[in-house]
């Protein structure tokens, strides 16, 4: 047992390193690799109200954060969804350790994803001015009730006192929280949006495709890290509230 | 009678004598479309009126809904009736189904209140939109599908009412977005093939969490 915990800790921490790595040849990247020229068609934006394109000039490398925190969040919601459903089969406590940590994670990138889409559509999309961006369009709102799903996880397991009831509602609602994701992907095809379809023009540019696919990397090992990390640190925080109460 | 059949019969009876599920409901919903119509008197019955009225209508019912779930198992749970059912020899998804469909039928009736009070008070141009005879059920099994299976744990907890609305919410926003979209599709004078794509959301989220409760709810409340 000891020893399997040993193992766990040492691949938690080597993802650390490779996550940590990652990110940081992401941020290089983004910021000395890819280019500021701005040819129309590869750096341009088209704006909501449906006027002129406007240059995006620097302001897109803050998609190398935060595309990444996104496909991050969409790993989160399918780990809750699967510890669920693993929790409920198997009963181990382990599982409900990487619901919660992955709710907890979730939690994290999710705030990362809103708040590096709201700081760039202020730019694209608003005045400038802070909160101008946000238009309540469907990618937006629906990511934001993803993120409160994550938080009401967080929030209910604290006010359920009974152990065996809090073990149930964290399995069930980390299974019912698994459709959400697919709906905040199919946001934008459910009516207008301003949010982007697809990346294909600034994909058109050798550099960004490659900066973007290191990020992807990057951040996903990041986040199996952190997922990693909290579940071994929940574990033992568990194997300690035994060892006392026994 | 099958298990499902008598648990149905015996949550209508139950509702039938008591009332106590349409009371809280019907209460709460006039209330409601009571002060809605406080807020929006001096506003012109154009088209956005008429849009914001819908969307408060179905804000209305959600909350309606959590009203009536957190009554039926607060009340389940102090007289230990829930208890009681779980140790019958039959499966636990037959009493999921007997309480929504139960809860259905009293959300449908609330709902008929609320247009009724609607048509006048907020010149609600329901009638005019026959397909929203199919929307508002749609939705309203999209809502209580999880409600019920999510309420069954809040009904054990300390405060648990208020932790139902925290949890119910952010799940059923798929629901919302189908039912809010077709409300504006049809009022919008697009007809069915407008509203097809909203349809077929709300078809796919009340066929996922009906499946989903009726698979989750004998584990959900396993002891």
């Amino acid at each position: 047992m000891k020893a399997d915990s040993s193992k766990a800790w040492v691949v938690a921490i080597v993802l650390a390193i490779l996550g940590f790595a990652g990110v940081q040849v992401t941020l290089y990247l983004s910021y000395f690799y890819t280019p500021t020229q701005v040819t129309p068609g590869t750096l341009w934006v088209v704006t909501p109200d449906g006027g002129a394109p406007i240059s995006l000039y620097e302001s897109y490398r803050i998609f190398f954060i935060h595309l990444p925190s996104a496909y991050a969040t969409a790993s989160c919601c399918a780990l809750t969804a699967l510890g669920g459903v693993l929790l409920l089969l198997t009963r181990k406590p382990v599982w409900e350790s990487l619901v919660v940590s992955a709710a907890e994670v979730g939690l994290c990138v999710g705030a990362l994803v809103l708040l590096t889409g709201t700081l760039w559509a202020d730019y694209a999309w608003g005045s400038g001015r802070l909160g101008s961006g946000w238009n309540w369009e469907p990618r937006l709102t629906t990511m934001l009730i993803l993120w409160l799903a994550f938080a009401a996880l967080v929030v209910v397991r604290r006010a359920v006192e009974i152990q065996q009831l809090r073990t149930q509602v964290t399995a069930v609602y980390g299974i019912l929280l698994g459709p959400l994701y697919p709906l905040v992907s199919k946001a934008i095809e459910i009516n207008q949006t301003s949010h982007p379809r697809n990346f294909s023009d600034l994909m058109s540019a050798p550099e960004i495709a490659l900066t973007k696919q290191i990020a992807s990397v990057g951040v996903l090992v990041a986040l199996l890290a952190l997922v990693a990390l909290r579940v071994q640190w929940n574990e033992l925080a568990r194997q300690i509230r035994m060892e006392r109460s026994a | 009678m099958s298990a499902l059949g008598a648990l149905l019969r015996r949550e209508l009876i139950v509702e039938l004598r008591t009332k106590s599920l349409l009371s809280s409901m019907a209460l709460f919903a006039a209330l409601c479309v009571m002060i809605v119509g406080l807020g929006v008197r001096g506003l012109n019955g154009d088209e956005t009126f008429h849009r914001f009225v819908l969307a408060m209508l179905w804000v209305c019912s959600l909350f309606a809904c959590v009203v009536g779930l957190n009554r039926a198992a607060v009340s389940d749970h102090r007289r230990a009736f829930f208890s009681a059912l779980l140790l019958a020899p039959h499966d636990a998804a037959n009493i999921y189904a007997s309480r929504l469909v139960a809860v259905l039928a009293v959300l449908l009736a609330t709902q008929a209140l609320m247009v009724a009070m609607a048509v006048p008070m907020l010149k609600l141009a329901f009638f005019d939109q026959p397909l929203m005879l199919l929307v508002v059920p749609m939705a309203d099994i999209g809502i209580l599908a999880p409600g019920v299976l999510l309420a069954s744990v809040t009904g054990r907890i300390r405060g648990g009412e208020a932790l139902l609305t925290i949890l119910l919410v952010p799940v059923i926003v798929p629901v919302f977005l189908g039912a809010a979209g077709a409300t504006d599709a049809l009022q919008a004078g697009l007809g069915f093939r407008g509203a097809m794509p909203y349809l077929l959301l709300l078809g796919i989220c009340d066929t996922m969490f009906a499946a989903l409760g009726v698979m989750l709810f004998g584990k959900l409340n396993e002891t």
